[in-house]
């Protein structure tokens, strides 16, 4: 009777689970989330009362993750990391290292998962902050800012531009820029003058054909354009008339004229070989298959270290990007990598200390340290840029910016828009679609994007 | 009479011949590049062999990126979760194709409707769902997500079916318990299925990247998928180097292969035709 | 009456013990997650804490108008239609080749099954490499045989889908061929003497014997191949991203894109739900021809 009884009750247990699975799911499925909001909520308060009682516990270290791309081959993270632990000895950084063409999706599904890692964010394309904010996974900086009295004027206007609905979500902690690099040796050897620091994009096109020579293997392309979109739009945004969140995307046509006719004219290797080849910038650059390349700042601190390395042994320069036709010398594309703070993480206050060591000009100088641009521009901080070790002593014009545009607008249809832009860009570039086709599909399917 | 058969067995032989040298040849073609120097992988004109052997190749990888942690961590991963997925998956297969009780059919169609959805539709709840019992960023969540395929389950029945009642009903007969059956007769005579199963859960394990790249945050954590994706994305032009260590990573499943490839081609036998 | 119901009971618990190690995994790791995405299909979610709004059919009408999603549907049907025969018919030729009793048959087989076992990544890496339009060694060989145009392969929309279809057939006969080999192994020889006999030669019973006799077989294959091919991603992933453009953007690419290029988490799970609709009818297909092909086996 008893065994029976047992029996009996295990069986509804079991059958109820059967049931339940039965019926499509769709209860269980609910319940689960409902439970895990609700978990969510209640969690949260209690996770930050343990946050600020974990630092003072001594012995036992606190960490705090920090996620960001390519580790190896970008050593600032690890520098400001390291600094950051030499003030803090209780806390141990770790770095969630993924690569770079994997990044942004990752950190989608850790967000949209709710995760508490990675506390701190580096935001790799400025525009997807928008919609980290728009789903609340970033937590508003404004109350710390205030409490500790940070003067946002130091970033040059980059940190309002970073404000979303007046509040401050992210700080800047990165500024690239374009500029243009070039081979010292190669211009030497071909008897040709180094580009100057004010040239139009004609003058340019016509010193890339000048610097082409050679066949086959042995053939020294006049100039480089890496397969990124940025590489031919940046250069119809230069003049700041037009974003690339658009109506009408028909200022783009003169600037892939000129990438086209340089690819038809063999002066830049063709897109199709460099995007199935998966050829890098870095490599083309370093084995001397070309002689100037247009690139970001970042790319600075990649050829003083692998020159150091002995990867390579030329001399090269760098020199402000050429501008259009009536732009002022100087002028220039760039971007600002923003730091954030994830709202679920467990340690919010640390992970403000560390934004805010990140993001100071304390953090600034070990960024100038490793050649790379930090957000804050000062003349202490330029000085270090142009007397790094390895840095071309003409190079400093390259550092002068007289007018800075972003790349892309902080929008949360930008990252939809841009995937249009750059499926589009991939057809005209491979010379499937000519650029009157590519521009119309370009505006037709950017308006379908933004429509939603 | 006879010239004809010899005619046609050449024949055959060529034809086979051309087929596999020209299956094989892409895995030649990395071999082989992985011992060139990074800028003759193209030159013009394409040279077969390289013009200087550089075996040093195979020394650098293991300098650039923690390949060891990443092959031990592979391993790991592997083996667990393929020792969860055909013990669990014997168990309910046997259930599902030998024992009948309550709502089995039921439960069965919904295992089998399961196979069909991609992964990357539910990656982000499952994903969400881990996060909230914190088994992200370590191995044990990974194989606990891929530990319980339907896959798995589904193959093994198929197998299971087709042991014969008769048996089992004779061992019951002489007293033996379900377990006793199962563990006597059915597993011993699905033998070719678990072998096939080992072949597929290894493989899948050892060659998946998306799991362990969304999954997986700490670099000593990494799975050897992961470190040749890094690889080509940080090393993008050094081809050679990229091809020593996708060469490194097809080994251990070469291996795995040529064991249990007798048992694996039983296994399909009797698993596929029925389907 | 009541110790048949005991036993029954008994043997209920018996068949649900043997389910539940497995099953309690399953469920929680993989039912729950698959049902929440279904539940999706219906809401608008962009993956944040803020509650998904129920939106009904909205979902799926909106995929009927979106350029992006009829693209990757027609580039999956393309990508099937091509596949499943081109690798049935090659894996069929080799095991039937196989099977005429050669000597080295296991390392041919090795041979023609390592691509299946082969890592992707790396797979990936080599093909593309191959097949570089400039400088890749197809090409040269191309050029070397006098086509001074070669295709531009992945560089081009009309090709980059032929070059997934070729290293899908090439990846993926290895298991089908040891499919066939084994139903090929199954057939009586009495019916090749009976037919040798009657004179007929070796073509003659390859058409009239050997594919009849495997049509059980090949039923398999074709709603194995065609349930994997819809299910494409990462060799498309790893080689071409859907590219050029959106030339070998598939469902599962498009559905990949939704979810986190552009936060539309209930939209995707409508695109996979369609996936999901299209896979359950082929297998549906198969199990009511399982059934009636039971009596040739």
């Amino acid at each position: 009777m008893k065994k029976r009884q047992f029996t009996a009750l295990t069986l509804t247990a079991a059958m109820t689970a059967v049931s339940l699975a039965g019926c499509g799911g769709s209860q269980p499925a609910e319940t689960t989330k409902a439970s895990a909001t609700d978990g969510a909520a209640t969690e949260a308060p209690a996770a930050d009362g343990a946050a600020t009682e974990a630092p003072a516990a001594d012995g036992e270290k606190t960490k705090l993750t920090v996620s960001v791309w390519d580790n190896a081959s970008s050593p600032q993270f690890q520098a400001v990391a390291d600094a950051f632990m030499a003030k803090n000895p209780n806390v141990e950084v770790e770095l969630i290292d993924t690569q770079a063409d994997e990044y942004n999706n990752k950190i989608t599904v850790m967000l949209a998962g709710g995760a508490a890692d990675p506390d701190v964010i580096m935001v790799k394309e400025a525009d997807t902050q928008v919609g980290m904010k728009e789903k609340n996974q970033l937590l508003d900086l404004t109350s710390y800012i205030e409490k500790d009295g940070i003067d946002l004027s130091v970033y040059g206007g980059a940190a309002e531009q970073l404000q979303m609905d007046g509040k401050q979500y992210t700080l800047p902690f990165r500024r690239d820029w374009y500029t243009l690099f070039y081979n010292k040796d190669l211009f030497d050897a071909a008897g040709v003058e180094y580009p100057s620091d004010d040239m139009t994009w004609d003058e340019y096109e016509a010193l890339a054909k000048q610097m082409t020579s050679g066949e086959g293997s042995a053939k020294v392309y006049g100039s480089h354009n890496h397969t990124w979109m940025a590489l031919v739009a940046n250069w119809a945004l230069q003049d700041g008339k037009n974003t690339l969140l658009s109506e009408d995307y028909s200022f783009l046509k003169p600037a892939y004229e000129q990438a086209l006719r340089m690819q038809d004219e063999g002066v830049v290797q063709s897109y199709a070989n460099l995007k199935t080849g998966s050829i890098h910038y870095i490599s083309t650059f370093e084995q001397q298959q070309c002689a100037m390349v247009p690139m970001g700042t970042w790319f600075i601190a990649t050829l003083i270290q692998d020159k150091k390395d002995g990867k390579f042994d030329f001399n090269w320069g760098v020199t402000k990007i050429p501008h259009p036709e009536g732009v002022e010398a100087g002028s220039t594309v760039g971007s600002v990598t923003p730091i954030a703070i994830n709202a679920k993480t467990d340690v919010p206050d640390l992970a403000w200390e560390f934004v805010k060591f990140a993001t100071s000009e304390e953090g600034a100088l070990i960024l100038a340290e490793n050649n790379v641009f930090p957000a804050i521009s000062s003349d202490a901080i330029n000085e270090k840029l142009a007397s790094v070790v390895g840095f071309p002593e003409d190079g400093e014009t390259a550092l002068e910016v007289k007018n800075f545009v972003f790349d892309r607008p902080l929008d949360s249809k930008m990252p939809s828009v841009r995937k249009v832009i750059e499926e589009e860009h991939d057809l005209i570039m491979i010379g499937e679609e000519d650029i009157d086709t590519g521009i119309a599909n370009m505006n037709e399917r950017a308006k379908e994007a933004m429509a939603e | 009479m006879n010239t004809r058969t010899v005619k046609s067995k050449v024949i055959v032989y060529i034809i086979l011949s051309v087929l596999a040298i020209g299956m094989v040849i892409p895995f030649f073609w990395m071999v082989l590049a992985s011992f060139k120097n990074s800028n003759e992988v193209f030159s013009i004109p394409m040279k077969i062999l390289p013009t200087v052997w550089h075996f040093e190749n195979y020394q650098t990888i293991w300098e650039k990126i923690p390949l060891l942690t990443f092959f031990k961590n592979t391993a790991k991963l592997t083996v667990i979760t393929t020792v969860i997925q055909v013990f669990t998956s014997c168990f309910a297969a046997y259930g599902f194709a030998k024992v009948k009780f309550k709502g089995r059919d039921m439960l069965f169609v919904i295992y089998v409707t399961t196979i069909a959805v991609p992964w990357q539709v539910y990656m982000v709840p499952q994903f969400a769902l881990m996060s909230k019992i914190h088994l992200t960023n370590s191995h044990l969540g990974l194989i606990l997500m891929q530990a319980f395929s339907a896959f798995g389950v589904f193959l093994m029945r198929q197998f299971m079916m087709g042991i014969p009642d008769e048996l089992l009903e004779a061992a019951r007969i002489d007293g033996l318990t379900e377990y006793g059956i199962f563990a006597r007769i059915a597993l011993p005579l699905a033998k070719p299925g678990i072998a096939t199963l080992i072949i597929f859960t290894f493989v899948n394990i050892w060659n998946d990247f998306m799991g362990p790249m969304i999954y997986l945050n700490s670099t000593e954590l990494k799975t050897i998928q992961l470190g040749i994706r890094m690889f080509i994305s940080q090393y993008g032009a050094d081809y050679a180097l990229i091809m020593a260590a996708s060469v490194c990573s097809l080994i251990p499943v070469l291996a795995i292969f040529i064991i249990c490839q007798k048992w694996f081609v039983e296994g399909i036998t009797a698993g596929g035709v029925k389907g | 009456m009541n110790s048949r119901k005991c036993k029954e009971l008994r043997t209920n618990l018996i068949g649900y013990s043997f389910i539940i190690p497995n099953f309690i995994g399953y469920f929680v790791f993989i039912f729950i997650p698959v049902c929440f995405s279904f539940v999706l299909s219906v809401m608008k979610w962009d993956g944040s804490d803020v509650p998904m709004q129920f939106v009904g059919l909205a979902n799926f009408t909106k995929l009927f108008g979106d350029s992006t999603f009829i693209i990757s549907l027609q580039n999956t049907l393309w990508y099937a239609a091509f596949t499943v025969p081109l690798t049935l018919v090659a894996s069929l030729l080799i095991a039937v080749l196989l099977n005429s009793k050669i000597k080295g048959m296991v390392v041919y087989r090795t041979m023609f099954f390592f691509p299946y076992v082969a890592s992707l990544v790396a797979v990936g890496a080599v093909w593309n490499m191959l097949f570089q339009p400039e400088f890749g060694p197809i090409n040269e060989f191309l050029k070397f045989i006098g086509i001074a145009n070669p295709p531009k392969w992945c560089a081009s929309t009309e090709w980059a889908m032929w070059v997934i279809i070729i290293v899908s057939v090439w990846k993926y006969m290895g298991y089908y061929m040891v499919v066939y080999l084994a139903a090929l192994q199954g057939i009586s020889a009495d019916l090749y003497e009976a037919a040798s006999i009657d004179g007929a030669t070796g073509l003659k019973k390859l058409w009239y014997i050997t594919i009849p006799m495997l049509t059980p077989t090949t039923f398999f294959v074709v709603i194995m191949l065609t349930i994997q091919c819809f299910k494409v991603f990462d060799l498309i992933y790893v080689m071409t991203g859907g590219g050029p453009g959106r030339a070998t953007n598939v469902l599962v690419n498009h559905i990949y894109n939704a979810a986190f290029v552009d936060f539309k988490f209930g939209y995707a799970s409508a695109s996979a739900l369609v996936l999901f609709a299209i896979v359950l009818v082929v297998t549906l297909i198969q199990m009511r021809g399982e059934q009636k092909f039971t009596d040739f086996v």
